[in-house]
Order: C-alpha cells, then structure tokens, then sequence
C-alpha cells in the first residue's frame, strides 16, 4: 500500500504538509503522500535533516504512537487496518538537547473511481530472443489477449516496480551435513544482497513444520539474521508452506514472487498441491521453484500419506502452479549452484517487462482467463497463463 | 521342570538350528548389501586384539565366543557387544560365504555346549546379538554387511529357538517382543520387508503383540496395500480397542481401501470425529486434519470449516490447522479472515517438535520402547544364569569345527 501511494503521488502531485520545525532540525514525511487512500501495512518514510544529533523520531497515526526509531533510515511499517476512512500520520523528531520538530500528512478515504483499479491486470513478461533476454522493447511492441480478445495496455515499464519477495526455503533433515544449509544461507544471502531500496522480502525456512521466519521487511539485517539460526531437520510440507506464501503476498504490492527452494517433493503437507494451485491461479504472484537433483531425474516415491501415484500427481500440479503464475523451476544439480540460481532469478525479475491492461470481458463468475502475450519480432514472451475471474 | 527342558533341547536344538542355518543364507542372499572388498591384515581395532583380515581357527573362534558371553553375562554391557562386532566382523568376509558358515558353527557349539543345562541362557544371549546389531545400524557401519545379517538372525533364531523349546506363553511373549524389537531397528532404517517378516512372526508368537501389529500395518500402509494395513489394524483393535494411533490409522486406511464403501466412509468419520473431540496427544490434530479432509473431499465444506474452528480451540498451538482453515475459507470466498488465519499463525512460536503429520510418516524409536524394556529385563534377570552355565562349562575343550577363513 505504500508503493501505491507512492505511484499515486507521482501522478497526482505531493502534498506533504509544512512541518513545523525548529531552527535546528528539520523533519519530513516522505511516505505516505497526502490525499491518497493508505490501508494494511503501510510504510512510513521520515526523513531528518539538521545539524543537531536526533535522539529519536516518533510516529504517530490519527494520535496513537506507532513506532519509535532511534537512529535513521526513519522508516516504519505500520499496519493502519482496513478501514476506508482519513488518517493522519504525524511524525516528531526529539532531539538530544530536547528540541522537537512535527511533520503532518493527512491521507483520505478511497474513492470509487479508484475502486477500478483493482481490475488492472498486471503482467510480468519475460522476453527473449534467441535464448537471451530482450531488453529494448516499448509498449508498442506488446500486444496482449485475455480470452482471445486483444486488450489495450494501460501500463508499461521495467524494473520500476519494487520486489515483495517470499524466500521459502527447505530446511528439512536431507539438508543436513554437506554444508547444504549453508549453501542455503549463501543463496538466500545473494537474492537479498541483490534487494534495492523499497524492495522487501520475507523469509521462510520451513520442513514439516515452519522453522524461522520474518516479516516483510526491507530491512536486509534482519533478513541476514535470522537466516544463520536455523538447524536442518524433520520432512517436507511444500503446499502448506507455497500456499501460506501466495496468501500472505495477497495483500501487498509490488512485483510479488515466491522464490521456492527444495531438495524434494511434497510428503507431509495438509493441503494438496491443487490448493496451491488454484491459490496461484487466484493471485497475481510468480512462483520461482529451484529444485536441487542432484544431477538425477525426479524419483517417484511412496510415504504413509500418499502412493507413487498420488505423489507423482502432486509433483505434476505443484509444477503446473508454477508455470501458470509465469515464473518457472530450476533445477540445480549441486547445492553450490543455488547461489547463483537465486541472482539469475533476482536478475530476470529485474528484467521483467510490467505491463497492464484493464480486461474488457470481466465478469466476475469465477471462470478462467487465458492470457496470452505477443512480442512484435517474434521473441519468446513468458507470463502468467491466465488468471481466475472473481 | 528342568528335565523337561534339557531333554527338549537335546532333541530339538540341532533341528533347529539347522533350520536357522538355512535360514541365515537365505536371509544373507535376499537382504544382503553389496559385498564389499576382501579385508586385509590390519592393525587391532578392538579390545579382542582382533586384525582385519586375520584368519581365526574355529577353536579360536568359540574361546573367543565364550569370552565375550563371560563379559556379556558378568555385566560388561559396554563391552561385550563391541567385543562380539570385531569377533564377527573380523571372521566374516563378505566374498566368501564359508565364512559365515564357519562363524555360525563355532558360535552354535558354545550355545549347543551353555544351553544344554538351562535354556533360559538363550535370551540374554539372544540380546546381547540384538544389541551388537542395534550397534551395528545406529553407527552406520555398513562395511561388514553379512555380519550385521548374520548377527540380527541369531537373535531373531535364538528368540524362536527359546520360544519353540520352551513352549510357555512367558518364552512366546519374550520372543515376540525380541522380533518386534529387531523389526523395529530395521524398520528405522526403511529396511521394510524383514522387518514385516519379523512382525509377522512376533504376532504368531504373541496374538496381543500391539507394536508388532502396528509395525506390521504401518509397513503395509506405506506400500500402499491399504487392505491389508485394515486386515491388520481391525486385529489390533480387537486387542487394544482404543489405541489411538491405531484408531487413526484404521479411519485413514478404511477410505484408502480400493473399493470403499459408503459405510466405510461412515466408520471412518465416526472414528475420526471420536479421536478430533477427545484424543489429547499427537493424534488429536492429526485426527481433526483428516476429518477436515473427509468432509473436504465430500463437498461439505461448512463441516470442514466447522471441525477446524473446533479443532482450533483444542489445538490453538498448530499453526497447520490455522492455515487448512485459511484454504477453507478463501475457497468459500472468505478471504480476509483467511489472511488473517495466515497470519496468526505466524504469530505462533516456531516449534522445536516434529509436526504430528511428520511423526505419523516416521517410525518413532519410542513405539518399540515397550518391546525393548520387557527384553531387557528378561536379559539382565538371566544374566547369573548365563555366568553358571559358562563356569560350569569352562573346563570343556573347544569344539573343533572343520571350517575357517
């Protein structure tokens, strides 16, 4: 919601109100902008210029202190609730010596004419050209089709939009020894070296169960942190952990990806592999599946939970959940790979094409939606398959 | 009382053991790993003094045999199974089956020589083979692949031995716990079909052997032969009729079958719907997910949605329940509270503990603990026995038997 609110001030115009500062310091809000709709967690950026040491900065929303920063970037993830309702952000710097300085925005209601934005359509598209990326392209070399029928864009760029990444990483007992969960650390540790300001990232090390997590946060230490404490241990619970990913992107912004590391299939999830399917068919985020195989072809396999059949089925439609949300799977055949496969993915995510177009035949009936891209040149364009009308 | 079983063992033992002799080598052609490079001389690696690779007459082969019974039965609990690893791992080379031949003879002259007074020396010495293969399996050492065979069927002979030659329920019940013991370590170590033989044989041996059955239906289970893992749990449960783990299974398995039927289905969910209300261990939010599952499968969503709410009120700790619940509800169009089951259920301290769907795809060490004990106890009540029959048996001469490396 932020990002938003930040894309709508660059077309809208910035509205920060005047913060009554003293001689000595100087506070901003930078994030949110005035006259824009905020909801769920929402950034805040505060920026303090002065020559007096800040001993703190405050943030407040509609009075209620939200957060406290002692050092800078100011920057605060809030989460201000759903209402659709005005809300003022106040933030106080405290200086050493005592002095303060405010700075107010006041952001407002949703209107119904940005309702519709919810309909945009956003497509990630991968293009190549005789197997490299193709990056010179304009809006004018897209042409897109929901269900058939060409649709005009609406949006266009690359690399502009931030990343809101899931990293979910398998940390079950094949992981341990051979340094693999180090190997891990280092892979992840690359994506998250490669995260620019504004981009933000949530990390998930799971097995059966889930072992360490994060919130979203751009905070790379915090990321950096947990991602060294955890030991390798128990099964693996692909669909539960892919599905929970999909959920939590649900409500943010940004390109939104999961990028899924595994040494193997699914044994002891809750749910089917078809949940996270039609979770992916649901969403707008790119599943990304690095497979480490060790140089071999999958085995089938058989567990208590379910027979070579059924385990196969899973592999077949957890792989068909990643190619329809338009990313892809990797497969690596040494642990020592999976750095480098976690900068290819960052690096085709930052060469992706964003484009966006209104689908002019919606009906809101739960149906599906086939999207097809084109490239004028005849490059490979590679995106989300479709989406669920609903 | 004693006249009965010294007679019975005279006349039994070589029949037997015979039997056994056949069995070793089909045992060691069927589960035998790949035959590793013949040792060489090596410098000792035990308290035996042992070398790789030397070659141990059969006389040598008893006295040393004798011994590490002396220590085993003199309470060297340490000991006396590492003594009999380097003994058998240094007379038996995988590429030469007379080996194995020679070192089952040697050790049946000392047994045939001991258990002529008292059979009940049979059982510690039974335990003190489970416990060097137990060894064997959780060191990992796999160089000695017909060793760790043969020393895991002389316990499993010796147990039957003891049981055939005693014929009291008591000898029955503590042979069977031996099998189901031995089946569990194999079991462990994903070695499915000997350790199904072994619990096949501990519930002939003991019709109320629980862990064997289990073992038996979990075995059957995990090679999806769903009828049988039904046939098997349905006589566990005329046993032990609120076993729980054994109730989930059964409502699990009962709607695997390939041709269920409607009352099938009914049975399950009963089961099920039985153990979610009231079983308090791992199998309570395991039972709730499957039943969830049922009636998922059965198009009653609300009912899904209604046994995970409740499921979370036992279980708020289970952070699977809360995100089965979020997939239940975005599908019924509740999104928001879906996000915010999502959510809480990261506010749920990462646990430590294996999740009960991980233990139900796990051979736990602590399902055999029963089994282990009653052997154990057995073994160490026996002990002085074992220490009587070798003093009393010490100023024989060593058998020679005509075979050696």
């Amino acid at each position: 919601m932020r990002r938003l609110a930040i894309y709508l001030a660059v077309a809208f115009g910035l509205g920060i109100l005047p913060a009554a500062a003293l001689a000595q310091v100087k506070v901003q809000i930078d994030s949110p902008t005035a006259d824009q709709p905020v909801f769920g967690p929402t950034s805040v950026m505060v920026e303090v210029q002065g020559a007096e040491p800040v001993d703190r900065v405050e943030v407040f929303v509609d009075n209620q202190l939200k957060g406290t920063a002692k050092a800078p970037p100011f920057n605060f993830q809030i989460d201000v609730g759903d209402d659709n309702v005005r809300r003022e952000f106040r933030a106080v710097a405290h200086t050493k010596t005592g002095k303060t300085a405010t700075s107010t925005v006041v952001t407002v209601p949703v209107e119904i004419t940005e309702v519709m934005n919810i309909k945009l359509k956003p497509l990630f598209v991968t293009v190549t050209r005789g197997g490299r990326r193709d990056l010179s392209l304009t809006q004018e070399d897209f042409q897109v089709f929901d269900n058939g029928t060409p649709q005009d864009l609406v949006t266009f760029g690359r690399d502009e939009l931030p990343l809101t990444a899931v990293l979910l990483l398998d940390t079950s007992g094949s992981m341990v020894g051979g340094n693999r969960v180090e190997a891990v650390r280092k892979g992840a540790q690359a994506f998250i070296d490669g995260m620019k300001p504004m981009d933000e990232a949530m990390l998930a090390l799971f097995s059966d169960r889930l072992l360490q997590f994060t919130p979203f946060t751009e905070d790379k230490s915090v990321l950096a942190r947990d991602l060294g404490t955890v030991e390798a241990a128990g099964g693996t619970a692909v669909n539960d952990f892919l599905y929970m990913s999909l959920k939590l992107l649900e409500g943010r912004n940004g390109q939104r990806v999961v990028v899924l590391f595994s040494d193997g299939s699914d044994v002891h999830s809750v749910l089917s592999a078809s949940d996270a399917l039609w979770k992916a068919r649901t969403g707008q985020a790119l599943i990304y599946w690095i497979q480490l195989t060790g140089g071999e072809k999958r085995k089938s396999f058989v567990s208590a939970w379910r027979d070579y059949k059924s385990n196969d089925r899973e592999y077949e439609v957890l792989e068909k959940a990643v190619v329809e949300s338009g990313g892809r799977i990797e497969r690596i055949d040494r642990i020592e790979d999976l750095e480098a496969a976690f900068r290819g993915i960052l690096r085709e995510l930052r060469e992706q094409y964003a484009v966006g177009y209104y689908p002019s035949n919606l009906k809101g009936d739960g149906s599906w939606h086939k999207v097809d891209v084109r490239v004028r040149g005849g490059g490979r364009a590679r995106t989300r398959e479709g989406y669920v009308d609903y | 009382m004693c006249a009965r079983i010294e007679s019975k063992a005279l006349l039994g033992v070589p029949a037997v053991w015979l039997a056994s002799a056949v069995l070793l080598v089909a045992s060691q052609i069927a589960w035998a790993q790949a035959p590793a490079s013949p040792p060489e001389a090596g410098p000792s690696a035990g308290s035996l003094g042992l070398k790789a690779g030397e070659e141990i007459s059969a006389g040598r082969i008893q006295e040393l045999y004798r011994r590490i019974l002396s220590d085993w039965s003199a309470g060297k609990v340490d000991q006396a199974p590492d003594e009999l690893i380097e003994l058998e791992s240094t007379v038996v080379d995988d590429g030469e089956p007379k080996t194995r031949k020679a070192l089952f003879a040697a050790e049946q002259a000392v047994i045939h020589e001991v258990a002529a007074n008292d059979l009940e020396v049979l059982v510690p010495i039974a335990m003190l083979h489970h416990e060097a293969y137990r060894r064997y399996l959780e060191r990992g050492s796999y160089e000695h692949p017909q060793a760790m065979v043969h020393t895991r069927t002389m316990a499993r002979d010796l147990g039957v031995l003891y049981w055939e030659q005693s014929g009291s329920e008591g000898a029955g019940l503590v042979a069977s716990r031996l099998l189901t013991s031995l089946g569990g370590m194999l079991q462990q170590f994903a070695q499915h079909l000997p350790a199904a033989e072994l619990f096949q044989q501990a519930v002939e041996l003991d019709a109320r052997n629980t862990t064997a059955f289990l073992g038996l239906a979990t075995i059957y289970e995990k090679n999806s032969q769903y009828e049988s893992t039904v046939k098997v749990l349905r006589r566990l449960l005329e046993v032990d009729p609120q076993h729980a783990e054994a109730r989930l299974r059964f409502a699990v398995n009962l709607r695997r079958q390939p041709h269920a039927a409607e009352a099938e289905g009914a049975e399950a969910r009963k089961v099920l719907e039985e153990l979610a209300a009231g079983e308090a261990s791992w199998i309570g939010p395991l039972a709730v997910q499957e039943l969830a599952r049922l009636h998922g499968d059965e198009k009653r969503a609300s009912e899904a949605e209604k046994v995970l709410r409740a499921g979370l009120e036992r279980f708020a700790g289970d952070v699977r329940l809360h995100i089965q619940l979020a997939a239940v509800l975005d599908r019924r169009g509740a999104q928001a509270e879906a996000t915010a089951l999502v959510e809480k259920a990261l506010s749920v301290p990462p646990s430590r503990e294996a999740s009960s769907r991980y233990l139900y795809n796990t051979v736990r060490r602590e399902a055999f603990d029963e089994a282990r004990t009653v052997i154990d106890e057995s073994s160490r009540s026996r002990l002085s026995v074992l220490a009587l029959a070798l003093s009393g048996s010490t100023s024989q001469q060593p058998q020679q038997v005509e075979v050696g490396r």
